[in-house]
Order: C-alpha cells, then structure tokens, then sequence
C-alpha cells in the first residue's frame, strides 16, 4: 500500500500539473483532437437534473454539462468566465453588476440575454434552491439595462465576496424562454434540461445510462471536443474498478473505487489515480452531537470526545492518507479563509478521561462512564467506517457506543428532523465560501427538516452575531478576519467536530486528456476534455 | 458414497462441536472487540504470527472475526431455527388435529407464506423491523416455518386414528390435551431430520442478511465480512474467502449431523 504524503495533497494544484505531464507518454499529440465518446460511471440516479434548483455534487456531476453558471473556479485566475464575462459589485454593498458574453445561444437556437440571468436569480436561485436561498435572501429585483447587462440589487448590503465566490456553484443560467410560467416543480424540463453548455441532454435509460450529445452551437469555437458522454449507472465499487481496467469506462470520480484499489489501479498501464481537481467541493467528515442529550449538551463531554479521537489514525486507516486532519470548519486549501490559530484538541485518552471525570460522568462498575447511539451518514465507505472507528475509541474512555444503520432517506429524516440521534457522522461539503454551506452547521434558529445544517440543538447569539456580521461585511479583509473569528469561535463552543478534509480522487484512463484542470473539475463543463486516439 | 453415509453424521457432529466450542471459548482465543481496529490494514494471511489469519481494509483481526463471527452465526441459525421449528410444530399439529375449517385456514396461510420465497420475506420483515440480532432472528423464523409445519400435520393426519388416541380421547381427555401430549410426541420424529436442513438455511439467511448490510451493526457476523471484502476481491481475495469457508464448513456440518442423527433414529433408510 503507498500513503501518499500529505505535503503532496496540500500543493495539489501545482503537483498535480506536473504529475499530468509525467504520466503523458512524450509521444503522443498534445493539440486535443475532437471525436470519441467519454463513458464515466455514475453511483446514483437523481430524477431531478435542474441544477439550478437542486444544487448538489451528484447532479451537477451531469448537468454541469448541460447547463452552464456565470463562471466556473479556475487554478490560475481564481474564476473563469463563462456565460458572464465581468462582473463587479457596488462599494455600498447594494447591486452586483453582470456583464454577459455575446453571442450566445441556447442549444434550441434561442438567444441567451439578460432575461435569462433575472428569470434564474429571482425565481429559481433565490426561490427554490437550496444554496440560493440563503445568499439570494436580500435579493431584490434584477435590472436588465440591455441583453448583455444584468445588475443585481439587494436590500442589505451583500458582500461581492460572497457573491464571487458563489458564482460556479449557484448560478446555472435557466431559459427563461422555455421555463417562464411553467411549475418549477413539476416540468418535464427538470427531468431533460436545455441549457448553454457544452452537451446536450440525449437520453436516460433507467438504472443504465444518462447520454449526453455534443452542442454544435456551444459558444467556445472548436469546443467540446468530445461527441458524446456516456454516464453509465454503476454502483458497485468493485464493478467500477473492473470497468476501468477492461477500458469499459474512462473516468471514475469522487473517489468511486476503494480508496485500497488505488495502489492496485494506479500500477496498472494505461490507467492513473488523479488526487486533485475537488478543492472547490471539498467534503468533510464530521462528528455531529446531539446537544439535546444532557451530557453532550456539556462542552466537558465534547472536548473530551473530540480529545478521544486520533485524527491521525483516521486519515491513515479510513482514509489510506487520501485525508488531512481538521483544525475547524474551512479546510487548508481555501487559503483566504483558513486559520490555523484555533482551539486544539489532540489526540489524549488520559485528557479525555480527566475531563469526562470533571464533568461529573465517572465510571461506572463496569467501566461504562454512559452509552450512546451513533448513527453514521450511509453514503459513502469512509462515513460508515469513521463511524466504525469513533466507536472504537470511544469505548476506551469509557463511553459505550450502539451504531444505528439506516438507508439515506431514514438518516437523513432521524438526524435533522426527528433528532433521534445522540451522535452522528456527517459529511458537509466546502463550498468555497463559509457562507454558501458551512456557516449554516452553526447558525442557530433553523427549523427542524433543514438537511445538512445546525439541528444540533446549538444556539449561541454570539455565532449567530459572527454569522450575521459575515453574509454584511463588505470590505474583503475585513470579512474574511469574521470568518477567522467564526473559526475559532466553533472550535471553541465545539458543537460539531470536523475530524478530517477529505480528498477525493479520480481515477481515469490515461487516453482522457484535461482531467483535474479546475477546482471543480467533477462538476465542471467538460468543454475541453479530449480522449486522444493512440496510446 | 457407502462410508460418507455412514460416517458423514460422526464428521458432521464432530466439526459441529469444535464450531461450537469455538464459538463458546471467541473471548478466550480472540480477547476484547474484534470490531476494533488493531493493526495495519490488510495485513495477509500468515505473515504476522499476532494476526495468522491477517486483517481486513480497517486492520481488524480476521482471526477474532471469524471466532466472534461463529458466535453470532451459530446463536443466530439455532435461535432462528427453534422459532421456526416451534412455530411450525405448533400449526402443524393444531392444522392436522382440529376440523376441516382450521386445518383449511392454516394450510391455506402457510401456503401463502410459501409462495414468498423465504429469503426475500426475511428480507422484507428485516427491513421493516430495523437491522438487530432479535430481529434477524424473528423474520428467519417467520419465513421459513412452513416445511415443518406440512410435515407435522402429515404426522398428525396419520396418527390421528391410531388405537391409542381414541383410547385417550374415550377416557375423556381434552382435545388439545390429546393433540399436543399424545399425537405429536409420535409426530416429532421426522421432524429431526429437518432440524438439520432448517439450521443450516437460517445460517444462510442469515449470512446473507449481513452481507446486505442487514444485520446488527453492532456484531461482527461472517456474512458481514465477506461483503466488507467484496470491494476488495481483487486486492485481498483472502477477506471474502475465508469467512466464505467459515459459512459452508459450518452449514455442511450442521447438515451432516442432522442427517447422521435422522439415519441413527432409522427416520431415513439405511440402504
């Protein structure tokens, strides 16, 4: 088994340019050459592609083909434009002007303007999407001066920050011309959906295949180079790691083979493990408590729980290294925002015990302090097994832990909204802003039923003021010192642990050229990704 | 073929008690949780002498996995195959013993269970009742009684006339008296030769159960560490072939033995 080490993770961008060139064989043509049809495998089947509405990695893992945002995240420069060329926001906070590209049109021939962008933002982003909703909050009308100009004006002051940062994420442009008056809810579109981008939707074949066709019209001269994508349903890991050698499939994502089959996979010819091009999603594995239950309510038993967990041992046993250990809510990549100087609780059974002691749960006769119920999040291997390993450690220190397994649907109703949990191992994504997904794992107040957010039973006015003062704060530096403070404020009320940043992985035939090439390469267009002929 | 029939019942028996034995002593060969993560990952089999049988992709002891894993198999298949053995028995008789409605109704009931195949009923009633050992135990009973029970009631149908009972029932006895304490005792026979086969299928249920991940998550069970090393059959064939072995030689064993004993109380021909 290789651990790769970590210094390799953290410069990913970087290394992994130079990783590319070394695994291209010198003789093959580096001009991409159009034609061939991609196959990629796909774990699930989401019935509603409208990224637009439901924005999450699964769905614009296909529809970021179809349908394009403003811009998309982008190694060198930050973002890249796509279907705004500039944008800039107003010194008072109050409008976002959107300078669209020329020229544009949907893949049925109608002309993408202005319109379009209003239509999205007031009924779509702002209405119905999960993400939108909370950054669109104060959004209060869209003007349209000309087709190519689009201004946002907002109620509050919203920083452009925020906004900028929200752009690859939030902004898939709908059609206004097809969508206007239709139910949201209920089109037909959101099943098949037209857009700007690169592909265009072909075909689903229930539990086989989603097909896409090139745009003849994309906007991007010569691009896409590819004639077709093929996302072949394929939820077994093994099977996924067998189609790859056999050249069934060319790209698996999102670490979809087990982490182990990576030394195996990699040694073969022809086929490369690519860690790299997640930055901009980059998931985390969490520690979620149930404040409700009286001794987790005590931040003794957190830090005490947090202290019984070797960080360390997860990322080199669950994780095989493809990991780095957490010090708070935003991951090192996301450079701006992280800090390092937060409250640390390393890895100290004894510390543990002390502080379980102090907050009055001794041992029992049988050793046993009290027991709890854990329920991992079902997804993903690495959740199932973190779970495995939490409960683990803690039985050292003397908290008996009972795992608690349920399909997604059952976890995800039994964690945030029934609270029928004590402990739970969650998975929330970085999203390249702390106000887009992770401030909401704090924000106090929330009704019960909202997924992936605070039904920890945890509200402090202090962090809802940090959280407030974050999505308000204008001046850049001075918000991103907030999102300093909100860090070690959650490290220090420690309502969730965040246990690791994981990295996912690709895995892709060596004849697939431009894998990894953004932030968010997964869940990106595709527009110049080239299968070259000869190996 | 000649000395298997006469001997496989010894053999059976034999490997039957040492799996027993195993399965009682897990905490002795095998000490603390085997769920617990131990040593470095895939560790292969023979090559560390604190770990002989290696360690699975979390570096949990195969060895302890195995032992522990008897433990649940074992207590699993007998609790589940006494549930569905009782329960069999217990329609049967009444069926076999009582008029033409009863004995209808019942018969049409387990022939309703026994167009559902036992697997998915047991899969179904799992799903529902939430993945725990009780559980397992309670659907692989409910499933797969009705065998037993046809073969009670043809037991009872048979000895319902005999001298004996209209003895007893002249003398005044009650009928349920007469069905349980004077019929079934006769009809219990045959019955011992399914006692192998149910066993051995409630371990294969049960197995199955946990390699779809419905088992309880809190026991290691065999079932459970195939489908934990089916991702990595490639990699580390050894995670799913042992347990796999683990799961025939004790399945083949308890029919073994089943069968020997039905041949010893001459239920099933010499030849």
């Amino acid at each position: 088994m290789t651990y790769l080490p970590k210094e390799f993770l953290r410069g990913l961008p970087a290394v992994f340019m130079a990783s590319a060139l070394i695994s291209t064989p010198v003789f093959a043509q580096d001009t991409p050459v159009s034609g061939g049809t991609l196959v990629v495998a796909n774990d699930t089947e989401p019935r509603n592609l409208n990224p637009a509405i439901v924005a999450s990695n699964g769905v614009f893992y296909i529809s970021s083909k179809i349908v394009e945002p403003l811009a998309e995240m982008d190694y060198d420069t930050g973002l890249r434009p796509l279907l705004a060329e500039s944008w800039e926001a107003s010194d008072d906070g109050l409008s976002f002007t959107l300078n669209l590209r020329e020229g544009v049109t949907w893949s049925d021939g109608a002309p993408f303007t202005s319109a379009d962008v209003a239509f999205s933002a007031m009924q779509v982003w702002k209405e119905k999407q999960n993400i939108g909703r909370q950054i669109f909050r104060n959004l209060d009308a869209v003007e349209t001066p000309d087709d190519t100009t689009a201004i946002l004006r907002f109620s509050e002051p919203t920083p452009g920050q925020l906004i900028e940062n929200a752009l690859p994420a939030v902004t898939a442009v709908l059609p206004a011309h097809l969508l206007e008056g239709e139910n949201l809810d209920e089109t037909s579109y959101n099943a098949a959906p037209v857009g700007t981008g690169p592909f265009v939707f072909a075909e689903h074949k229930p539990g086989e295949l989603y097909r896409l066709t090139r745009n003849e019209n994309y906007w991007q001269n010569g691009q896409p180079y590819l004639d077709q994508i093929v996302y072949r349903v394929l939820p077994d890991p093994g099977a996924k790691a067998a189609a790859l050698e056999t050249g069934d499939i060319h790209v698996t994502a999102f670490s979809a083979v087990p982490l182990t089959d990576m030394a195996r996979l990699d040694a073969i010819e022809g086929v490369s493990v690519i860690p790299g091009g997640y930055e901009g999603i980059t998931y985390n594995i969490t520690l979620d408590f149930n404040h409700r239950r009286e001794e987790l309510g005590n931040p003794l038993v957190r830090q005490a729980i947090a202290h019984a967990i070797d960080q360390d041992f997860l990322v080199d046993v669950v994780f095989l290294g493809y990991a780095t250990p957490a010090t708070g809510p935003v991951p090192p990549t996301a450079e701006d925002f992280y800090t390092d100087d937060t409250a640390k609780y390393p890895f100290d059974t004894a510390r543990a015990e002390e502080l379980l002691d102090e907050a009055g749960y001794p041992r029992g006769a049988d050793g046993t302090r009290f027991s709890l119920r854990l329920r991992p999040a079902p997804w993903f291997q690495q959740t199932r097994d973190t779970g495995d390993y939490v409960r683990q450690a803690l039985a050292a220190v003397g908290i008996e832990v009972e795992i608690v397994t349920a399909d997604p649907g059952g976890h995800i109703a039994a964690v945030y909204t029934d609270h029928d949990y004590d402990l739970a191992i969650g998975s929330p994504v970085w999203r390249n802003d702390p106000a887009i997904s992770t401030t909401i794992l704090y924000q106090g107040g929330l009704d019960a039923g909202v997924p992936f957010a605070n039904q920890w039973g945890y509200d402090s006015p202090e962090m809802n003021d940090i959280i407030a003062q974050g999505i308000s704060t204008l001046d850049t530096a001075a918000r991103t010192e907030v999102y300093k403070d909100f860090q070690r404020l959650a490290q220090e009320d420690l309502p969730i642990v965040f246990l690791t940043h994981f990295t996912f992985i690709t895995v892709a035939r060596d004849e697939v050229r431009n894998v990894a090439n953004n932030p968010r390469w997964a869940t990106s267009g595709w527009a110049d990704t080239w299968i070259a002929a000869d190996q | 073929m000649k000395w298997m029939r006469c001997h496989g019942g010894l053999i059976g028996g034999l490997v039957l008690l040492v799996i027993a034995l195993i399965a009682l002593c897990a905490h002795l060969i095998a000490p603390g949780d085997p769920l617990n993560m131990v040593a470095r990952p895939l560790t292969p089999p023979f090559t560390d002498p604190r770990f002989p049988l290696g360690t699975d992709h979390l570096g949990r002891n195969i060895l302890a996995g195995l032992v522990h894993g008897a433990r649940v198999s074992m207590t699993v298949g007998a609790a589940a195959a006494a549930a569905a053995i009782s329960v069999g028995i217990l329609v049967g008789t009444l069926a076999g013993f009582s008029g033409r409605i009863i004995d209808d109704a019942l018969m049409r009931i387990t022939e309703a269970f026994q167009t559902v195949p036992t697997f998915l009923l047991a899969l179904a009633l799992v799903s529902v009742l939430g993945a725990s050992a009780a559980n397992v135990v309670i659907a692989i009973g409910i499933s797969s009684w009705p065998p037993t029970a046809r073969l009670v009631r043809a037991e009872v149908l048979r000895l319902k006339g005999a001298d004996y009972v209209d003895a007893a029932r002249l003398a005044g006895r009650a009928p349920l008296a007469i069905a349980f304490l004077e019929v079934l005792p006769g009809a219990l026979q045959p019955v011992v030769a399914l006692i192998g086969i149910t066993v051995g299928e409630a371990i294969l249920v049960e197995s199955a159960l946990a390699f779809l991940g419905l088992s309880d998550p809190n026991l290691i069970s065999w079932g459970g560490m195939v489908a934990n090393g089916r991702a990595l059959l490639r990699t580390a064939p050894y995670l799913v072939v042992l347990p796999g072995i683990a799961i025939a030689v004790a399945v083949l064993a308890v029919t073994l033995s089943g069968d020997g004993l039905a041949r010893r109380l001459g239920i099933l021909g010499r030849r």
